[in-house]
């Protein structure tokens, strides 16, 4: 490729974000605009049994308040559970939960004000651990009325294929784990934010903290009743998501709300323990799972029943559930396959996807557990691992469809460079390497509202300028899908970067994309604006061609000229540009993705589909301190396969990223609950890495080059943390010699491990 | 408690504003006189997201009280960048990948800068220590870094 | 009326505390106080300043004494070479505090001083109203242990287990001139009123009349930077073969045990830890946890010095 693909790029943003020019929502202000806080239960589950604002609402400063009742349609990001309201309606579900919201001229005001409401509750029994939730629980103290009797039961997912169990039965190499995981939250940076605005025209501008505009304006449609033509959302600069961001939330819905009730500007920013409470992170997760392999290594069959605690509502947790199961999949071949996901209701912060969205916890079982089979094997993991590998073009046993795969590459180059086959099982105690591998999907296949659109378009506009502007839904939150816009411009019309700007996230002025999360804005947008910008290359080449009596087949666009080989024909872009609209004027050209027809016919086929998949393996090397039980991680080789690395730079920030997340929930974060209120709400005490905490990382770009994504392109911002923690996990046994089934693995349950064995 | 009118020096200008005697620096900056390049992220000395100057000498927003700083010089993010150039801080957070996001970044900035100041000769590891106040999500700190290694190399010539 | 005071000289101070006496908060760098102002665990009306008083702002040796002036910051500490070279526990002790930025503000009076701190009070307003005010705060039951008596918040301050290990001594400043005295007795076993200092008092510095031939610090915390901590042992052997172990962050008040060296038994040293450390479940590393701890910390420590 001549033209910057596959180049270390620079974010475009990065300029205005290094002076701290790039507007977030909270640096919006605007005339008139008015503050609003919450008022928040500080029960876990109870009946409001009186709500008075009365006060609140003469309190001076205050222009408006508003209690559930004002905005009772329930929402959610997926159409099968919209279980949750604005705010409370007769009773609540979580500790901090939103009960009443008041708009104030200051935040002073407003927060006073808020002191002034006057609240009854009439307690319930709150189930706060998912067992006493899915066993213990009377109809009277069901947490949601559309469980089955009696039963805290959000979802229970299951699938299964050629019988696993009677494998695993009579199986002569197999094992068993029982694995506890703590809730982990996503923690980016920037708090909550929403700021809406009633127009004069009597449409609604909502400038929004969100990874999903499009799925916020669905939802403010229907909970606010106001035609979807009415409503703008734009998502400015954006502070990490991580999918923390990606559901339509309650403050969004009250902001909007109190903009239309007060036709002022109204604002909305969390604290950061508002963050806290707001949640939707990994899901807490037990889980016990069985694998059998032949004498040889070959996996022969794969069994597990999980159970996933996830709070006071729904969000994404039936495709979590689903998750949790179908992405073990991959990348090994297992015929004999099962799984049962069961997701609890319960009265805490809510869970829903986060980062490597449901599969990171049971891909810490599967990984640690071949680890174990290896042993029982005496085999080297990293053999084991290579004999189970999914080829190239092939089908799992729930019918993904797997195309480009790197993941051999992938093992040996981490394998290689980390010197394993002499250190391994050889280093002094205290000291260990553990290998694991990752398989994730390249955007959802299917979309979260079924439809007949695809699943994203892009408008590449050309005008007298000679710029071209690329118009996208896609919503710029870090990873760098901007840049990644006007990179594809650039190698399709082989211009300098900076004839290409993008005008993003915005559902007034920007075609549909379903939104950042799935990791599937590289290869459904990328694709999306490759056809875009090559047809405007294609209706230059026609105009041009016609000119100059030339075959447009014959125009090569290159370094910002319009040439014939014989350079007979040599014009500048911008001579070009104007050939191209004469008598025609600016034009803009189309493209989009729809992802092909893919799975199978049965019920839950549909989950984990994705038109390609990633691959990966680290390698990670601990310390382990035997008198404290504390575990330092030395260095990280990853290698992650992404298709091919349209920005270098981009790919590699992801995995680094990913590492320092992994580390996080491997040792240090976790969601610490006592009679379902948190006990960590801050950043104190959720304990994520700082720069000390992070170890030494050797990344690796595997480029298998995937027949259908753009240039080759899949993910790359989420598979990488699923290899992080199991191999942190393996080398601890190799250091020292236990399996730690708990995560994180705090000094703590490493000593009493330690001791255990002893 | 009631407010008082007082006066700041900002990015070399001189501010008049009305501050309660119970604020922090990132609120007045941000709320009263717009300087939004200032983050707020965790408003409890966690993150470092809302560092700025004052004398010279790195303080978090969010700790310091507005009223304290009367008669001294503040220098926010907005300051650093008034510049036509970027500093080479700011230069090799870009070139090198040391932001995505973005949010944390006005913060590295701000402390990265009378880091490299203080400690012209600082390695890797010493810069790893510097910056162990800053919490980033995004980028696993490797290209943050990255970053400052080079411009301090840049700085040293 | 003013609320916020920033006298820039100790008598001035004096004043100003001795006018408004059971209305007002001392910020030393602030960087901790701050926080409780913002959770309304620090209500007080009037906050004088004493980043001005430049007077005790030193770092001085006379007389084989080392003096640190009360607003010396953590940061000057760690970079001043007179104490790198000959109390290196005490830069130890101050490089595990907070973060470098935070340093340069934090001040060793400051962290001499801090709260003492439990996972139920350290918690925003709304937060405590949830679950019902503790002894602490303006509640009148113990959310750790139910009771209604005592209070166990921890003392969590990393300098003043090097200090104490150095056998320190404070100096400050009353109404009715200057008093100098262990700094030991500074603290209370009290996790509410965790010191002696009276409202009409300040502190002015601290005077370290020993070097350590022989030290040891560690600081137990689940990531290198930022955490408070779990579990703070510093130690020091002098000349005349007297060993000072203290231990912090398990109890109401730094904890220490002195003893000529060669009679001192690891079992003995253990014994007396575990005897004077009010250790509750208070913190979020496990409290079985760290009482293992102490027992790892002291072998090791014990280990160093003999």
């Amino acid at each position: 490729m001549s033209g910057p693909i596959g180049k270390p790029t620079p974010y475009i943003d990065g300029v205005e974000k290094v002076r701290g020019q790039a507007m977030y929502t909270d640096d919006y202000k605007l005339p008139n605009m008015l503050y609003l806080t919450f008022l928040r239960s500080t029960e876990s589950h109870a009946k409001i049994k009186s709500l008075d604002i009365s006060s609140a609402k003469s309190y001076p400063g205050v222009v408006a308040v508003a209690t559930g009742k004002d905005i009772p349609v329930s929402f959610g990001i997926l159409p099968i559970s919209p279980d949750e309201t604005a705010m409370a309606v007769e009773k609540v579900r979580y500790n901090g939960e939103i009960v009443a919201a008041v708009a104030g001229k200051t935040v002073e005001a407003a927060q006073e004000a808020v002191k002034n409401i006057k609240v009854e509750y009439e307690s319930i029994t709150a189930f706060t651990d998912p067992h006493d939730s899915l066993e213990k629980c009377n109809l009277e103290e069901q947490i949601h009325p559309h469980t089955k009797d009696g039963k805290n039961i959000h979802k229970t997912a299951e699938l299964r294929f050629n019988e696993p169990e009677k494998e695993l039965e009579t199986a002569k190499y197999k094992q068993t784990g029982f694995f506890k995981f703590a809730g982990v939250t996503h923690a980016f940076t920037e708090p909550h934010s929403t700021l809406a605005i009633w127009n004069g025209d009597k449409t609604l501008t909502v400038i929004s903290a969100t990874q999903v505009p499009h799925y916020l304006h669905k939802n403010l449609s229907k909970v606010l009743g106001l035609p979807l033509h009415k409503i703008q959302v734009q998502k400015p600069a954006l502070g990490g998501g991580f999918g923390g961001k990606s559901d339509p939330f309650p403050h969004e819905m009250i902001t909007a709300y109190m903009a239309m009730k007060t036709k002022q500007p109204v604002k909305c920013t969390f604290s950061r323990e508002e963050v806290f409470i707001t949640h939707h992170g990994r899901h807490p997760t037990e889980m016990s799972m069985s694998v059998s392999c032949d004498n040889s290594g070959k996996i022969t069959a794969l069994d597990t029943d999980i159970i996933i605690d996830g709070g006071a509502y729904g969000s994404f947790g039936v495709v979590t559930s689903y998750y949790n199961g179908v992405l073990l999949q991959g990348p090994y071949k297992i015929d004999k396959f099962g799984f049962r996901t069961r997701r609890a209701y319960t009265n805490k912060h809510q869970c829903g996807a986060m980062r490597g969205h449901g599969a990171v916890n049971p891909r810490y079982a599967v990984e640690v557990i071949l680890d174990m089979l290896a042993q029982d094997l005496n085999m080297d993991p990293c053999d084991l691992r290579n004999k189970n590998f999914l080829p190239e073009n092939s089908f799992t046993v729930g019918e993904f469809r797997i195309t480009s795969n790197g993941v051999r590459d992938c093992l040996d180059t981490v394998r290689k460079k980390s010197d394993w086959d002499k250190r391994y099982g050889k280093l002094p105690y205290g000291r260990g390497l553990g290998i694991a591998c990752g398989f994730f999907i390249s955007g959802s296949a299917l979309p979260i509202i079924w439809n007949r659109y695809p699943q994203t378009v892009v408008h590449a506009k050309l005008d007298f300028d000679g710029r071209i502007v690329m118009f996208s839904g896609a919503s710029e939150i870090g990873q760098g899908s901007d840049t990644m816009l006007v990179q594809i411009a650039a190698e399709e019309l082989g211009i300098a970067l900076d004839y290409v700007q993008v005008e993003v996230a915005d559902t007034k002025t920007t075609p549909v994309d379903l939104g950042s999360y799935s990791s599937r804005v590289t290869f459904m947008v990328g694709n999306a604006a490759k056809t875009a910008s090559s047809n405007i290359r294609k209706e230059m080449a026609k105009a041009i061609g016609k000119e100059k009596n030339v075959s447009p087949d014959k125009l090569i666009f290159a370094n910002s000229r319009i040439q014939t080989q014989d350079k007979s024909i040599d014009l500048s872009w911008e001579d070009g540009v104007e050939i191209a609209m004469a008598g025609r004027g600016a034009f803009v050209e189309s493209g989009h993705y729809i992802s092909p027809k893919l799975g199978g016919k049965y019920k839950g086929a549909g989950a984990g589909l994705s038109p390609s998949y990633s691959f990966g393996a680290f390698i990670s090397e601990v310390t382990v301190n035997s008198d404290t039980g504390e575990v330092n991680v030395e260095k990280i080789w990853a290698a992650h396969d992404c298709g091919k690395a349209l920005n270098p730079l981009a790919v590699e920030g992801q995995i680094e990223g990913s590492i320092h997340m992994g580390i996080g929930q491997a040792l240090t974060e976790e969601m610490r609950y006592k009679n379902g209120q948190q006990m960590n709400p801050n950043f104190f005490d959720y304990r994520i890495p700082s720069s000390v905490d992070t170890p030494d990382m050797d990344i690796s770009i595997i480029e298998s080059n995937d027949p259908e994504g753009p240039y080759g392109a899949k993910e790359a911002g989420e598979g990488p943390i699923h290899p992080v923690l199991p191999s942190i996990g393996n080398a601890v046994y190799d250091a020292v010699g236990i399996r730690m089934m708990e995560l994180p693995m705090t000094p703590d349950k490493v000593l009493s491990k330690l001791k255990e064995m002893s | 408690m009631k407010s008082k009118i007082t006066k700041l020096s900002i990015n070399g200008f001189e501010h008049i504003v009305l501050v309660n005697p119970d604020e922090t620096l990132v609120f007045t900056l941000r709320e009263r006189l717009n300087f939004t390049g200032t983050k707020k992220c965790c408003d409890e000395g966690t993150c470092g997201s809302c560092t700025i100057l004052v004398d010279g000498i790195p303080v978090l927003g969010c700790l310091t009280p507005t009223v304290r700083c009367v008669g001294k010089t503040i220098i926010t993010i907005e300051g650093i960048s008034s510049k036509e150039d970027l500093h080479p801080v700011q230069k090799y957070l870009v070139k090198n990948g040391g932001l995505q996001c973005g949010f944390c970044t006005p913060g590295v900035v701000m402390t990265a800068i009378p880091f490299l100041d203080e400690h012209p000769n600082a390695n890797r590891e010493k810069i790893k220590e510097g910056l162990s106040g800053n919490l980033c999500r995004c980028t696993g700190y490797k290209k943050i870094i990255d970053a400052v290694e080079n411009a301090g190399k840049e700085l040293k010539v | 009326m003013e609320y916020y005071h920033i006298p820039s000289s100790v008598e001035e101070t004096l004043s100003i505390a001795d006018n408004y006496s059971g209305n007002y908060t001392y910020f030393a760098g602030g960087t901790d106080i701050q926080i409780y102002r913002k959770q309304k665990l620090d209500t007080h009306d009037h906050i004088i300043d004493l980043s001005r008083l430049d007077e005790l702002k030193s770092i001085t040796v006379n007389k084989d004494h080392l003096h640190l002036g009360a607003m010396t910051t953590l940061d000057d500490i760690i970079s001043s070479d007179i104490i790198n070279s000959n109390y290196p526990l005490i830069s130890e002790a101050a490089k595990s505090v907070a973060t470098p930025v935070i340093r340069k503000t934090a001040t060793i009076g400051g962290n001499l001083l801090v709260n003492n701190r439990c996972i139920f009070y350290n918690q925003s307003k709304e937060w405590r109203d949830s679950i019902g005010s503790c002894l602490k705060d303006k509640g009148d039951i113990c959310q750790v242990t139910g009771g209604n008596k005592s209070c166990y918040a921890r003392n969590v301050s990393d300098t003043a287990t090097a200090l104490v290990a150095l056998e320190s001594e404070i100096i400050f400043l009353t109404p009715s001139g200057s008093i100098q005295k262990p700094l030991t007795e500074l603290y209370l076993p009290c996790g509410i009123k965790s010191n002696e200092l009276d409202e009409h008092s300040i502190l002015t510095g601290i005077t370290i009349p020993i070097k350590a031939e022989k030290w040891w610090y560690r600081k137990l915390r689940l990531r290198k930077t930022l955490d408070f901590t779990s579990l703070t042992v510093a130690a020091t052997v002098d000349s005349d073969r007297i060993a000072r172990i203290c231990l912090n962050g398990v109890s109401m008040s730094p904890v220490l045990i002195k003893e000529a060296l060669k009679s001192l038994t690891l079992e003995s040293l253990i014994k007396q830890a575990r005897k004077n450390c009010k250790t509750v479940e208070n913190d979020l590393m496990p409290l079985k946890y760290r009482r293992e701890m102490i027992n790892v910390y002291l072998k090791e420590c014990w280990e160093t010095l003999h």
